[in-house]
């Protein structure tokens, strides 16, 4: 097979399907690891998954990956069929998780359209001689491995055979295909003709008038191959001879060429390669009922999804509409609006992915780092099942490997000093994920030593982070600062953490999809991260506002209310920085029109109103000119040029209005963070 | 004698079959009218061939089809099927099922099959 069928959507195909494995491999692994043996299904699945992936890659013409698979085959060939084999568990586990590593590599490069050339002669070698080790331990197997090679080359015979179906058998094709389907337990190869028998209808007919022609290659005698064939359900005629190899392989020839052209449309229907031992379904098979979806449709999808809620806003609140009353436009609107909200749901919907597989590497991350620093950790996944948008997921894998790094590597104690303070010798990191509202919250919580604050404190004064006393700063202010630049608690640089990003790190990330960090801790018994991340980050139910000519929008779920003050009700502090009570609880007034030096003729706060929005732990009253209502936006990101020649405080994006305006949607975090006064008086 | 099943959710056709196979040598053990059920009959009377309709409430046949092979990969299933279902008896066959026979069929069509799985 050259390479020039080795098309695009083979290439995903093939690395989608790879990556899978060796993820669930790696999980396979580490869950037997714990155990401290592999049981009988595990080397089932692990060689399965092997052959799968030697398979493959061989088709795609990786040599590398399938020699490295087929050893690795072999390897688990062997204790599967001799239980009574020893083998170093430990060393052979490393091994796997080394070659899935290695696959990793390889199928991130051929993702990106690189050739996997990655060197592997060293871990070649280290699977070779654990085959030799395991093979020279009983001869017996030595003997079974020999077999299953000589069989390979020498033993086989060749057999052609034509069948003719009854008259009235009907589905002809897939009685030929049923034929096929079931010989494979006595062949090694079967090439056949008509061969697109599934998916071409005229085959039917071909199949009634010239018969069903196919040849085998097998190690069964003729006995068994023609008593197979005679069985065959509603069988007329059948012509059956022995061949010879040369017969088979222009047989095999003539069907390949033919067999070329249908390739790039379906792949691998004529010719079926089996061995007896590892004829498996692959689940893809019985999965009809899912389909994969290139990404980019999806956000393409989604992106038009985003412009038909803006036209359909463009079409209902048309200004020049809005002044009639038209009953059938009314209800022809609300129609249209219940129909593109149920769309964008569903759009939503469909690029939702659950948490699982990001969650499921972290056992790998806490299974290397136990064992290099002598701890004992385990890591308790919870809600797992959790779906967040997959623009998302892509972003909140890194930061949540370093969380964990870090709680593994600083935050539990050694096994000593948790038996000191009376604790268990076992640390436990808990990994979970819940909804809450429109955001995620993904929890990781460790039962280490915790936070030391004054540590913290000095840290941080040190720095030159905070000038504020240690008494002023509540125990979050001071916890966050981990989450500030140029903030390391360990002095010394660790193999795993703290390689120049920090927790700071994290915290831009997670907020770059607009979520938020929150830091907690009780000394001596722990601490935990929480991550707030939104479902979704393109559309939005956004509270449109304005502010003399402009408009702005704020995000719903940070309005907590709002409301026209009252002159008396505002107070200022030292620093003139306005505030209004609410229900004893202080909170700082930020007025747009001074914010953005916008000129408007709304000064006088009795004659605006005030929103009151919250986002973390944080609450602030902006201060505008009117409300003019509620709307779901869809978030665009601010053009680049904006950002590049001028950076505007306090921005989360833009979006487009109604009637064809822009309109800037405020990042609220960024607000009450700016008015940068604790809500306690 | 051979025990057999039928899983099929239209009565006309669990009593077509059965009339069928009135002089042949099969003793209906039990009938299912949907997946769920058939795998649950499967386990209580072990036929040991079953004619499967693929299109059933609550589990389909191909569904039903798995969880019995599962159980008992040496069982015959012999699909009932009709035209233009090509796709689901071909993943029918994927799964083990022994053969199938497409609606509308007569007695003798249906009694070459079940012999010929038997067998």
């Amino acid at each position: 097979m050259s390479s020039s069928f080795i098309d695009e959507p083979m290439i995903e195909a093939f690395v989608y399907e790879t990556s899978q494995i060796t993820e669930n491999l790696e999980q396979l692994v580490i869950a037997n690891e714990k155990s401290g043996t592999f049981n009988e299904e595990a080397i089932n699945e692990i060689f399965r998954f092997m052959h799968t992936i030697k398979g493959s890659s061989a088709m795609m013409m990786f040599n590398e990956m399938s020699t490295l698979a087929h050893r690795l085959e072999d390897i688990f060939y062997i204790i599967r069929e001799d239980k009574t084999v020893q083998y170093d568990f430990t060393i052979l586990i490393d091994i796997i998780l080394e070659s899935m590593d290695y696959f990793k590599i390889e199928l991130m490069k051929i993702k990106e359209g690189d050739p996997p050339d990655g060197e592997n002669a060293t871990l070649l070698q280290k699977v070779t001689d654990y085959l030799e080790v395991i093979k020279t331990k009983d001869s017996c197997v030595k003997k079974i491995v020999e077999d299953k090679h000589q069989k390979k080359y020498n033993d086989y015979n060749y057999y052609k055979a034509r069948i003719w179906f009854k008259k009235d058998a009907e589905m002809e094709n897939i009685r030929a295909y049923t034929v096929i389907h079931n010989i494979t337990d006595l062949v090694e190869e079967v090439v056949y003709e008509p061969k697109d028998i599934i998916e071409n209808d005229n085959c039917v007919s071909m199949i009634q008038s010239k018969g069903f022609l196919l040849a085998v290659k097998t190690i069964e005698n003729e006995e068994v191959i023609k008593k197979y064939l005679e069985n065959t359900i509603f069988l007329e005629k059948l012509d059956f001879e022995t061949i010879d190899l040369n017969d088979y392989n222009s047989f095999d020839s003539i069907e390949k060429s033919i067999e070329m052209e249908n390739e790039v449309k379906i792949p691998k229907t004529a010719k079926i390669n089996v061995r007896k031992s590892e004829k498996q379904e692959s689940p893809i098979n019985s999965q009809q009922s899912i389909i994969s979806v290139q990404v980019d449709k999806l956000d393409k999808l989604m992106d038009m999804v985003g412009e038909l809620v803006i036209a359909e806003a463009m079409v209902t609140q048309n200004p020049e509409l809005t002044q009639l009353e038209i009953e059938s436009f009314e209800k022809a609107s609300r129609q249209l609006h219940k129909i593109t909200g149920e769309l964008q749901d569903m759009v939503m919907a469909i690029r939702m992915v659950p948490l699982s597989t990001t969650f499921m590497k972290m056992h790998r991350i806490v299974r290397d780092m136990t064992r290099r620093l002598g701890k004992d950790i385990e890591l308790v996944v919870l809600g797992e099942e959790t779906e967040v948008d997959k623009n998302i997921i892509e972003k909140i894998a890194d930061p949540l490997m370093h969380i964990i790094r870090n709680s593994i590597d600083h935050g539990i104690e050694d096994k000593e000093e948790r038996s000191k303070n009376g604790k268990s010798t076992q640390g436990i990191i808990r990994l979970e994920a819940k909804n809450s509202g429109s955001d995620v919250q993904i929890i990781i919580k460790d039962d280490g030593k915790g936070l030391d604050k004054k540590k913290l404190y000095d840290k941080a004064i040190k720095n030159g982070l905070i000038n504020s006393s240690f008494d002023e700063m509540s125990d979050r202010d001071i916890y966050n600062l981990i989450l500030q630049a140029g903030f390391s608690t360990k002095e010394e640089v660790t193999e795993f953490s703290g390689r120049g990003v920090g927790m700071d790190v994290v915290a831009k990330n997670i907020s770059s999809i607009g979520g938020t960090v929150i830091v907690d801790s009780i000394p001596k018994q722990g601490m935990s991260i929480i991550l707030k991340i939104p479902l979704t980050l393109a559309i939005i139910e956004g509270m449109n506002i304005k502010v003399g000519n402009s408009r702005f929008t704020l995000p719903i779920v940070n309005i907590k209310e709002s409301f026209r003050p009252k002159n008396k009700e505002i107070i200022k502090d030292t620093e003139g920085q306005e505030m209004i009570m609410v229900r004893g609880q202080c909170y700082p007034i930020i007025r747009l029109h001074q914010f953005y030096s916008i000129s408007t003729k709304i000064m006088e706060v009795e004659s605006g109103i005030l929103i009151m929005v919250e986002e973390g732990e944080q609450s602030c009253c902006v201060f505008a000119d009117e409300l003019l209502g509620q709307q779901q936006v869809v978030v665009k990101g601010l053009p680049e040029y904006i950002k590049k020649s001028k950076q505007i405080k306090g921005l989360g994006g833009c979006t487009l209005l109604g009637d064809g305006s822009i309109s800037l949607i405020l990042d609220v975090g960024e607000f009450s963070n700016l008015s940068n006064v604790s809500d306690k008086l | 004698m051979k025990k057999l099943m039928i899983v099929d959710d239209a009565a006309f056709m669990r009593v077509s079959i059965k009339r069928m196979l009135g002089d042949q040598d099969y003793e209906i053990v039990a009938e299912a009218e949907d997946g769920e059920q058939a795998v649950e009959l499967y386990k209580k009377y072990k036929p040991d061939v079953i004619t499967m309709d693929i299109t059933m409430p609550k589990m389909t046949g191909i569904e039903a089809l798995k969880a019995i092979k599962a159980i008992d990969k040496n069982v015959k299933v012999v699909m009932l099927s009709a035209m233009g279902q090509e796709f689901l008896i071909r993943e029918s066959v994927m799964n083990g099922a022994e053969s199938f026979v497409v609606k509308p069929f007569n007695k003798e069509k249906l009694v070459e099959v079940l012999n010929k799985v038997t067998g």
